[in-house]
């Protein structure tokens, strides 16, 4: 049987994607998919720890919820990144510059 | 039934929301002003609610505790209920005046605040990790979309584009910590997890990275430095009832929040202590949230902006309470973080009302040489804000002033080392006043320059009735602040 500690670093390593995507990338598109990696690597740490805690089954419980979650905030990001591009005909988030100090 | 009792404020607010979204969609010819008004009453009824739940006692109600864990009804959420109900209000009655007037009147905003509030209250109520969660999500994608409200205006989107990925991220890393505080206790519910935590069989890896991740993601939710970027433009785009609605119902849940995470889930020695826990890192950042804030406020040229920056260093001063109540005498500053909260979130709702009122279509008052010599020429709009503009720098007798002396009281007799935090923070208030003096020199002792747009007050019911009752609280707050400090004496955050 694979060990806890492997899945944890899987999900350490998703997440460290995840993060250096969305810092390093200006592509809101891009953006987008590494939030959904950031959410995928907590569902792996929850249900890797479910096994851990087998009394009952919360963490795969959290797991779905976290997925039915992932997916609103989709449809509402989708929509602002869909309208900023009506607007100015481009996806880069470093030339939303319009406010500024 | 003990239970629906227990919950009506939520259910008033759900079928309220359900009622305008019905009335929305199959009866569109109705004037949309009235859908303000039931959005009001909605949530005055909510607010009424939750203070006559209060008065009965949760303890008195049979069945009240049913869906404890995952939603508690004690008087810690009742409190914040109230709160976060009026606040709401506020926004909703600012939104029946703004929006018409500048032509993006459509229901959905009105909904989508309603439904944004219940989330407010869930998270307020939230005793798990799972429904704090879904708690904050409803309330953040309610948020994105109404800064987004004004679709034709790319500053509006850029705004919800900015708030959305910051807040996205910083839900991302409180949801990893509390994954990990899962692994590491098998509890998502606070109370569980900080007994577990108190008993010493975590990981102290696990808790450590928990704990910051968890910090992090809260510090993003109430905007604090270095957590805060997202703020000024985020508030700066949005409509303006938009933006009254962020600065106080969200930053009120996000303290709800932050207050119980901290206190009930990581209270414990291991978690909160000096040198090892969240209070070492908590009273920095209260540091540089306000002096940053403070600071940068005073050199805005756009008053949206400048409250905006006001509203982070308020966020600061809270965080000097929120780091006080690892004390023993913790309940006290807990208490003083409640009282200052509805002080501020009258103070304002008021501001931002009266910025509304001073603006009309195609002339929208948003810089400082926008309200130059308004008290001359509309007395009537320049002193509700200068009331609320003395409140926010905390001059007696408004709420503001006792909301800011209880809170640096209750850091003060705190014991431990919060002299140095609180002195920092009066000398912050100090620096605060400027920026607000500033806006009074404008109204009152300037006059606008030959030829320059000025800002034309709107005339609306809604916006009026909104600017009184905000005066109506401010005085009252500050002229019988006793009461509800005993009240909010009598609320501690549980598990």
């Amino acid at each position: 049987m694979i060990p806890l500690e492997h899945y944890l670093y899987v999900a350490g390593a998703l997440f460290a994607i995840g993060t250096l995507g969305f810092v390093v990338r200006r592509n809101l598109l891009v953006q987008l998919m590494s939030l959904e990696l950031l959410l995928n690597a907590v569902n792996l740490t929850l249900v890797a720890f479910n096994r851990q805690h087998q009394d009952d089954h919360t963490g795969q419980l959290f797991a779905f919820f976290v997925i039915a979650v992932a997916a609103a905030e989709a449809a509402v990001g989708l929509a602002i990144v869909l309208a900023l591009y009506r607007l100015r005909r481009s996806v880069r988030s470093d030339e939303a510059t319009l406010l500024k100090n | 039934m003990g239970i629906l009792l227990a919950t009506s404020p939520l259910l008033i607010v759900a079928l309220g929301a359900l009622l305008v979204m019905l009335v929305e969609a199959f009866a569109p010819k109705l004037q949309r002003g009235e859908l303000a008004w039931a959005t009001a009453v909605t949530l005055v009824g909510g607010a009424l609610a939750s203070a006559s739940v209060w008065m009965v006692g949760t303890v008195g109600i049979p069945g009240a505790e049913a869906l404890a864990p995952y939603l508690l009804t004690d008087r810690f959420a009742l409190f914040f209920d109230f709160t976060i109900c009026v606040g709401a209000a506020l926004a909703a009655l600012l939104a029946g005046g703004y929006l018409p007037e500048h032509g993006i009147e459509r229901g959905e905003f009105y909904v989508l605040l309603l439904w944004s509030t219940l989330g407010a209250m869930m998270l307020a109520g939230a005793g798990d990790l799972l429904s704090l969660f879904i708690g904050l999500e409803t309330l953040s994608l309610g948020v994105y979309a109404m800064t987004a409200f004004r679709r034709a205006s790319p500053r509006s989107t850029e705004a919800a584009m900015k708030y959305f990925l910051l807040g996205s991220f910083a839900a991302a890393l409180l949801l990893y910590g509390g994954a990990l505080l899962y692994g590491a206790t098998g509890h998502t519910d606070l109370a569980g997890i900080g007994q577990r935590i108190a008993e010493g069989t975590a990981s102290p890896v696990l808790l450590l990275v928990a704990t910051a991740l968890i910090v992090a993601g809260l510090a993003f939710k109430v905007s604090a430095v270095p957590f805060h970027a997202w703020t000024p433009d985020a508030y700066e785009g949005a409509p303006t009832p938009a933006t009254a609605f962020m600065a106080v119902v969200v930053k009120s849940a996000a303290f709800a929040m932050m207050l119980r995470v901290l206190t009930v889930a990581l209270g414990a020695k291991a978690t909160s202590s000096w040198g090892a826990g969240w209070s070492t890192v908590l009273a920095p950042i209260a540091v540089a949230t306000m002096t940053y804030a403070n600071l940068v406020a005073g050199r805005q040229s756009s008053v949206k902006r400048m409250l905006a920056y006001s509203s982070i260093a308020h966020a600061g001063y809270v965080l000097v309470g929120v780091a006080a109540t690892v004390r023993s005498s913790g309940a006290e500053a807990q208490a003083a973080v409640l009282f200052y909260l509805l002080a501020y979130t009258v103070s304002t709702a008021g501001a931002f009302g009266a910025l509304v009122l001073a603006g009309s279509r195609g002339a929208e008052s948003v810089s400082y040489e926008d309200l130059a010599g308004l008290g001359r020429r509309h007395p009537a709009v320049a002193l509700p804000f200068a009331l609320f503009l003395f409140s926010l720098a905390g001059v007696p007798p408004t709420a503001g002033f006792f909301g800011k002396f209880y809170l640096f009281r209750a850091a003060m007799y705190a014991e431990g080392s919060f002299r140095w935090l609180v002195v920092i923070a009066l000398l912050n208030s100090v620096v605060g006043a400027y920026y607000y003096l500033r806006v009074l020199v404008f109204m009152y002792m300037r006059e606008p320059a030959p030829g320059a747009p000025i800002a034309k007050p709107m005339k609306s019911a809604y916006v009026t009735a909104a600017l009184v009752a905000c005066a109506l609280l401010v005085l009252a707050l500050g002229l019988a602040p006793g009461a509800s400090l005993d009240l909010a004496l009598l609320a501690p955050a549980r598990g």
